[in-house]
């Protein structure tokens, strides 16, 4: 079963894939800086940009563009929705509470997912034709363009961000120290929100780039989200260059592994490769372990 | 309007139902305590559990309902190893649904394609899931916070992505069918009434197994875990063993209920160990409340039914799923149960206002009777016994700290400290802020490991061994901070400090053993001893939150000398006590020093550590400037600089 030769095409089907792991890991790796919180619900943020820009644009017919930026609009406000409602409303603050009343959003989302758009998965046109364009040897689909240049530019956005507006900085700063940020008076609470509206942002993106080669089913968002989570853990546990590198190597280990071992088990690959980091080296890549205080 | 308790006549005017509802609420809350503390005291409701589930089948005709109770039997086993792993570990896992499987494709196989006998299957099925469970706990049970969450997730996908792939062995995505019924020689159980007894009378049993368990010496120390799990490797209970055996346990008993499964419906298919299921339990759990057993059951009969009576509307379950979840966490974490208890306990009239107002008097009491030289009822080792074997040095104390350095990065905590510490002898630590005090003796009781150096106790280097370890060997410790468990009575607080005293196992505690039981009375006699060594006795049952900080700190005291410790860390023990009360503690501490206790006091009163210390370490930046008795340190014009700086000139 060595497909070797096949090895260019592997890689640009995961580097392809892994940009949108990266995206998805940027989604959780955001969240989890500002509120220390791990996002089940990313997964369904994936999910509902794709669903959204199919109803856009297959049932109301809008132009792709203008599909695009509703859906990712949207899912953003169902972001700072989840925030403002249900985690803010919580009456236990314990982080193991918070978590799963993510994981309880995200089973409710799916829920109204499956009642809204059914149980069959959706597609809708690549965003470059479907004619593939060939790079040294390997047939590239434009698709796969559009998701690393897309990817790409989010990266030098969020970079730019966070490195060049005060607003990008007061985020950084809750992340370091939520405490010394309210005392120099930075509001975290409206940081939060952002927090979670620009992961779902995020989320929707990678959901509306992945749709046109993958098609997108109401139960899919668990499975993207999830190997977006073992991106994160890879690279290290809320680093944001972790999230980037986590999700690059991998698709690309996930890609290669299902072409030369076995495509039935691409799905464990994943998961299999969490559980081992989390058995070698829990802190990730390029994450720091934390020190416990009494 | 809190409820009855001022029921006056003007604001209610009608006494009789005021009364009435007094009437209900008293009897009510009485039933629901009684279900709230574990057997032997509460078998009444197990008994009385056991005789409605009993009279269910007599008065049901319908098979179908029978159905329906023999999968809510399937869930409430699941649910109850799920609550244990919640109420012992404080982590939740999403991948029960796969050992739930695995217990029951694994017997699947091995009964139907290998042939073989069922008991035979039946063992080899549950120790496969033992040994998994057991190899997923290992990593990530040692992690904080929300791994374990992640990797039983990312390990249900995987076992559920191998249930469809691996066909030859699975059947694949369309099942696995002709699985052979349970049977035991001539026995079979071959209908769903048959089912019904034998489902929820294993059930019942380890129902019952469980509420032993959580009311025993080693779910004191599993609900110790969950609190504070620093504190309880401090006091000797081994927190990481702990929490893997639980949930290998936990992982068991769904297992368990996998086996039962498949050999009930004859037929399995992925479909019904997918994610989606983990979830279903764990709402069950969250809705009957996270860690209570009773309320498991509750959640369980509640959530099973739900979809039933909700037939018509299939596509809503799983939206309904995630919104009772969802719900449930945020308007009543602990959840609906436990909710629904405090609420009738809030409603009766509050008959322990405590008696407050003459805590002066009792500490006045309490310097009484040590002026007039009381005795503690201790088991100390007396001075110079255990100390037989101490270091080549001969010399050597009964603590020896050797050239102990630690560094945080760039800062270096500790820089090749070094003393000893005889038994009778106070040892005092003092030195500014940060200077490294508490440091070392999270050094010395094993919480940190430093980069350099020993720590000799009788001979034997204790560098490298966890906390619980430390305890064991007799090594004693308070806290800066006072760390009780807030969720304990004032007796429960000081039996977790007599874990290391008991051996009985988890087994013996879920069975209740006779030899458990007597262990147990033992303890508890001890404990009440203890307590009223420190005046402590007619608070037994008190919750600590209604002690003084006097009396939580003296219960932190007496909490760290139960395991007979030859050595004593106290980390600023009057630190926020009034003169009168910290007499009280100095009192206690030099007590101690009589009985033979070696200790290490960190405290920044200086009143205190020149009068009780023997010899004074000082410390500053992490390096000893300068040790001695009280009146050498005093004069020491380094110990003087560092206090009060340099004086220009």
């Amino acid at each position: 079963m060595m497909n070797w030769h096949l090895a260019p095409y592997f890689f640009v089907s995961g580097i392809t894939n892994g940009s949108i792991y990266a995206l998805i890991a940027l989604g959780f790796c955001l969240i989890q800086n500002a509120t220390g919180l791990v996002n089940f619900a990313q997964g369904e943020f994936v999910m509902l940009g794709a669903m959204m820009v199919f109803t856009f644009y297959h049932i109301i017919g809008l132009p792709m563009p203008v599909a695009f930026i509703l859906a990712v609009a949207a899912v953003a406000l169902i972001g700072v929705a989840l925030e403002r409602g249900p985690i803010r409303h919580s009456r236990n603050r314990d982080i193991l509470t918070l978590v799963m009343i993510t994981v309880g959003a995200s089973i409710s989302i799916r829920g109204a997912s499956m009642m809204v758009w059914g149980k069959n998965a959706h597609i809708y046109p690549a965003f470059g034709g479907d004619s593939p364009v060939f790079i040294l040897n390997a047939a590239v689909l434009p698709q796969s363009l559009w998701i690393m240049g897309l990817t790409l530019v989010v990266l030098v956005l969020l970079y730019l961000f966070f490195h060049r507006t005060l607003l990008g900085k007061a985020v950084r700063a809750v992340a370091d120290n939520p405490h010394g940020a309210v005392l120099i008076g930075i509001s975290v609470r409206r940081l939060v929100a952002l927090a979670f509206g620009l992961s779902g942002a995020m989320g929707a993106m990678a959901g509306i780039l992945i749709t046109p080669i993958t098609s997108m089913s109401y139960d899919a968002g668990l499975m993207l989200g999830l190997k977006g989570f073992a991106a994160g853990i890879l690279g290290g546990s809320g680093s944001t260059l972790g999230a980037v590198v986590g999700g690059l190597l991998l698709g690309v280990l996930e890609s290669f592994g299902a072409g030369l071992v076995s495509s039935a088990y691409k799905d464990a690959i994943a998961f299999l490769i969490l559980l081992l980091i989390l058995f070698v080296k829990p802190a990730g890549l390029f994450g720091s372990v934390r020190v416990r205080r009494l | 309007m809190s409820g009855c308790a001022g029921c006056d006549p003007e604001r209610n005017p009608d006494p009789v139902r005021c009364g009435l509802r007094q009437f209900f609420i008293s009897r009510i809350s009485k039933i629901t305590m009684s279900l709230h503390v574990a057997p032997p005291r509460n078998w009444k409701a197990l008994l009385l559990t056991a005789a409605i589930l009993w009279a269910i089948p007599l008065a049901v005709r319908n098979d179908y309902f029978l159905l329906l109770f023999n999968v809510m039997a399937l869930n409430a086993l699941v649910v109850l190893g799920l609550n244990l792993l919640i109420a012992s570990t404080g982590q939740v896992s999403l991948g029960h649904a796969a050992f739930y499987g695995l217990g029951a494709y694994l017997s699947a196989i091995a009964s139907t394609t290998l042939q073989w006998p069922l008991p035979l299957a039946f063992l080899a099925a549950l120790l496969c899931v033992a040994l998994i469970a057991f190899l997923l706990a290992i990593p990530t049970l040692r992690l904080e916070g929300n791994y374990l969450v992640m990797a039983t997730l990312g390990f249900n996908i995987i076992v559920t992505i191998l249930f469809t792939q691996m066909e030859e062995f699975t059947g694949g995505p369309s099942g696995f069918p002709g699985i052979p019924r349970l049977s035991l020689g001539p026995l079979s159980i071959s209908t769903d009434r048959h089912f019904y007894y034998f489902i929820w009378t294993l059930f019942l049993i380890l129902f019952a197994f469980t509420l032993n368990l959580t009311d025993s010496r080693v779910g004191r120390a599993l609900l110790a875990i969950h609190e504070r799990d620093l504190t309880s490797e401090t006091l000797g209970i081994p927190t990481y063993r702990y929490k893997v055996t639980t949930f290998v346990l936990s992982a068991l008993y769904a297992a368990l209920a996998g086996f039962c499964y498949a050999h009930y419906v004859t037929f399995i298919s992925p479909k019904t160990f997918d994610i989606l299921y983990s979830v279903q339990v764990l709402t069950m759990v969250v809705v009957g409340g996270m860690g209570s057993i009773w309320g498991g059951l509750a959640g369980t009969v509640v959530l099973t039914s739900l979809p039933e009576l909700l037939h018509r509307f299939e596509d809503l379950h799983v939206l309904l799923y995630g919104l009772i979840l969802m719900g449930v966490l945020i308007f009543s974490p602990q959840g609906l149960v436990p909710a629904l208890l405090s609420l009738l306990q809030r409603a009766r009239p509050d008959s322990e206002a405590a008696g407050s107002g003459n805590e002066a008097l009792l500490v006045e009491r309490a310097l009484e009777s040590l002026r007039s030289g009381r005795t503690l009822n201790l088991r100390c080792a007396p001075a110079g016994t255990g100390t037989a074997s101490s270091g080549p040095e001969g010399a050597g104390g009964l603590l020896d700290i050797r050239n102990v350095s630690l560094g945080f990065g760039g800062l270096q905590a500790l820089n090749e400290v070094g003393f000893q510490l005889n038994s009778c002898q106070v040892v005092a630590l003092i030195g500014p802020n940060g200077a490294g005090k508490t440091t070392l003796l999270n050094v010395i009781s094993g919480l940190l490991k430093p980069d350099m150096g020993q720590v000799v106790l009788d001979g034997r280097d204790m560098v490298g061994m966890p906390p619980h370890r430390v305890a064991e060997c007799g090594v004693g410790r308070t806290f800066q901070a006072v760390q009780i468990y807030q969720h304990f009575s004032v007796l429960e607080n000081l039996l977790l400090g007599y874990h290391v005293e008991g051996g009985a196992g988890f087994l013996s505690a879920g069975l209740r053993t006779p030899s458990e039981r007597r262990e147990e009375r033992r303890l508890r006699e001890r404990a009440m001893d203890l307590l009223a060594s420190f005046d402590l006795s007619d608070k037994a049952s008190l919750p600590v939150m209604q002690l003084t900080l006097l009396e939580q700190k003296l219960l932190e005291m007496a909490r760290s000398l139960a395991f007979s410790p030859r050595v004593l860390l106290l980390d600023e023990p009057v630190g926020g006590l009034n003169p009168k009360e910290s007499e009280v503690l100095v009192g206690y501490i030099t007590l101690l020093r009589r009985n033979g206790m070696g200790i290490i006091l960190v405290e920044h009163d200086m009143n205190v550590v020149m009068r009780i210390a023997d010899r004074i370490e000082v410390l500053q930046h992490g390096c000893l400037i300068a040790s001695g008795t009280p009146r050498e340190v005093q004069q020491n014009p380094k110990v003087i600089t560092a206090y009060l700086g340099v004086r220009k000139s």
